[in-house]
């Protein structure tokens, strides 16, 4: 994901002078490309935070498209009241590339996870949050904060994630259907998109699967008119269960008094404390493939979901 | 001649901001009067900006917002804000906010009102100026007690190492912060020290002096960032609330309003 983000940004830089490029401190092997071709717009603001975002909004302010790179706690946690005044309060064109979602970085402890990113970037009006699955969304995503006006934070993994849609998709600003079924429809967001497509691969009866990119603002209409036929909705992802996906569809059901049943599969609001490779981390916080595979299954069934 | 027009037009911002604030009933008075004449001597002398060709004006950033009054006055003066949007500010279903907002108002360069973030966001609108070939500048001004915010210090030290020279920053030194004198909070001084020892060129001028000023204004600074530490007065030009930390917070009442007038108008007789 993260090439491909980088990869699209650059050669839009090349038609574009406008595009300006700063990271704090982070990027070694990913940005060299960048920085080599793009010397006079690219910055290293280093260990730095608060000063890399507000010197991104003053930038933005005489008149450049500005992306910042960053893992995501140096990125949104560290300096969010100068993301919510400098970027957001002013609706400034500046893009936050944050790495490292979820539990992408296990075992490298609980300062480095971001399990409540969404959460906090839902705080924040005017942003747009985009959290691609694949290689192939976060072009997208890339491609569409190139052309937006307003900030933009893309939530994304590493590298190396497998590829969900295969055939190409045209836009990631509604829900993509990855796959048709019926009854039970899955949600999800982010790279567990790829446990996802590994546990229908073994279920029986096939559930609607559904992609959400952009998680702010999201296309609720879009969503509900392809909804048919679904009594229960399962959302997954890679971020605490309280504050993301799973309470926005259960938000939105409540309010809409829409008739279905939601299941939420996502990390423990908790800190971590356990020591685990990332595969090793799903399974601990039941978001692994046999998890999806055994609620899948439940749902179908139309059991009573236990707490 | 120019000193004398400064003055006056000082003297005019200030009964302009008690008036304001009696109105509506703020606090930081003592913040607003210590820079007047800082701004005044940016917005009348120093500054490029003309209504007429506001694409090519020159930056300036309040960062030390809670000083809106001083900002919101002088625009009013120089004719960029109108005196209805000054006389509407703070009211219920008015107009300004007291601390600033660029997305209403035109004339606010950048919305701050949280302290260390101005500074940063002229740095960056600085550069970006500096290697479009843009000749704009851009002017900051920053509290003393603003100054203890870890971002202040990390854009000083990126700064120096940009060579951002269309970069002038201000210190309002009025040696009263929210709750004390810097220097008795933390370790304050040796301040232009410190600042030299990032890159920066230094001057150090009494801020109410409008030859110092303009001096300080021109002088050079190429390949370097600028600051200028202005010893100021909490509370400048009003006796009774002159170098007291209760005018960071006291409101002017209409009895208060009077004294203040008549004390403003006594101060400029004696000049």
């Amino acid at each position: 994901m993260r090439n491909s983000v980088i990869k699209t940004i650059m050669n839009y830089s090349k038609r574009n002078n406008k595009i300006f490029f700063i990271t704090g401190d982070a990027g070694y092997g990913v940005l060299d490309k960048y920085k080599e071709n793009f010397p006079d717009r690219f910055l290293n603001l280093g260990v730095a935070e608060q000063n890399m975002i507000s010197f991104a909004s003053g930038l933005s302010l005489a008149g450049y498209k500005v992306f910042v790179y960053n893992i995501i706690p140096f990125v949104l946690y560290r300096c969010y009241e100068q993301v919510r005044n400098d970027i957001c309060y002013q609706d400034l064109p500046v893009t936050l590339i944050g790495v490292g979602s979820g539990i992408t970085y296990a075992p490298q402890g609980a300062t480095h996870y971001s399990v409540e990113d969404i959460a906090l970037a839902r705080t924040l009006p005017n942003l747009i949050i985009l959290s691609p699955s694949d290689s192939v969304e976060a072009e997208k995503c890339a491609e569409f904060s190139l052309r937006c006006k307003s900030p933009v934070y893309i939530r994304i993994a590493k590298s190396g994630e497998p590829i969900i849609h295969k055939q190409g998709i045209k836009s990631i600003s509604e829900p993509i259907i990855v796959n048709e079924g019926s009854e039970v429809g899955i949600l999800f967001h982010g790279s567990i998109g790829s446990e996802v497509i590994s546990a229908l691969k073994c279920l029986k009866r096939t559930p609607k699967v559904i992609s959400l990119p952009m998680l702010q603002p999201l296309n609720f209409d879009f969503l509900l008119s392809n909804l048919e036929g679904i009594h229960t909705l399962i959302t997954v992802e890679e971020h605490f269960i309280e504050g993301g996906l799973g309470s926005i569809i259960e938000g939105w059901v409540v309010k809409n008094m829409l008739n279905f049943r939601v299941k939420k599969l996502g990390i423990k609001n908790e800190f971590i404390h356990a020591i685990n490779n990332p595969a090793g981390m799903r399974n601990l916080y039941g978001i692994s493939c046999n998890k999806i595979i055994r609620t899948v299954e439940k749902a179908f069934l139309n059991f009573t979901f236990k707490k | 001649m120019l000193e004398g027009k400064l003055k006056n037009i000082a003297q005019e911002a200030r009964k302009l901001i008690i008036e304001v604030a009696c109105r509506a009933k703020t606090p930081h008075i003592g913040s607003s009067l210590s820079c007047v004449d800082l701004l005044v001597a940016l917005y009348f002398y120093e500054l490029k900006v003309d209504p007429k060709n506001w694409k090519q004006r020159d930056i300036f950033v309040l960062s030390k917002a809670h000083a809106e009054l001083a900002l919101y006055t002088i625009l009013t003066i120089k004719g960029i804000m109108s005196r209805k949007k000054l006389i509407n500010y703070f009211q219920d279903n008015g107009t300004l906010p007291a601390h600033l907002d660029r997305i209403t108002n035109r004339g606010i360069e950048v919305s701050t009102g949280s302290l260390g973030h101005g500074f940063n966001i002229a740095l960056g609108m600085a550069y970006g100026y500096k290697i479009k070939g843009d000749k704009r500048r851009v002017f900051t001004l920053i509290g003393d007690g603003e100054s203890e915010e870890g971002s202040i210090w990390e854009g000083a030290l990126f700064a120096g190492k940009l060579k951002i020279d269309n970069f002038t920053a201000i210190i309002d030194y009025n040696n009263l912060q929210g709750y004390g004198r810097p220097r008795e909070i933390c370790y304050y001084e040796p301040v232009i020290d410190k600042w030299k020892s990032f890159g920066w060129e230094i001057c150090r001028i009494d801020g109410h002096n409008f030859s110092q000023i303009i001096k300080a204004f021109k002088t050079p600074h190429k390949g370097k960032p600028k600051i200028i530490v202005a010893d100021t007065i909490k509370g400048k030009g009003v006796d009774f609330m002159e170098d007291k930390l209760k005018w960071h917070y006291f409101i002017v009442t209409e009895e208060l309003k009077q004294k203040a007038l008549t004390c403003l108008d006594e101060g400029n007789h004696e000049k």
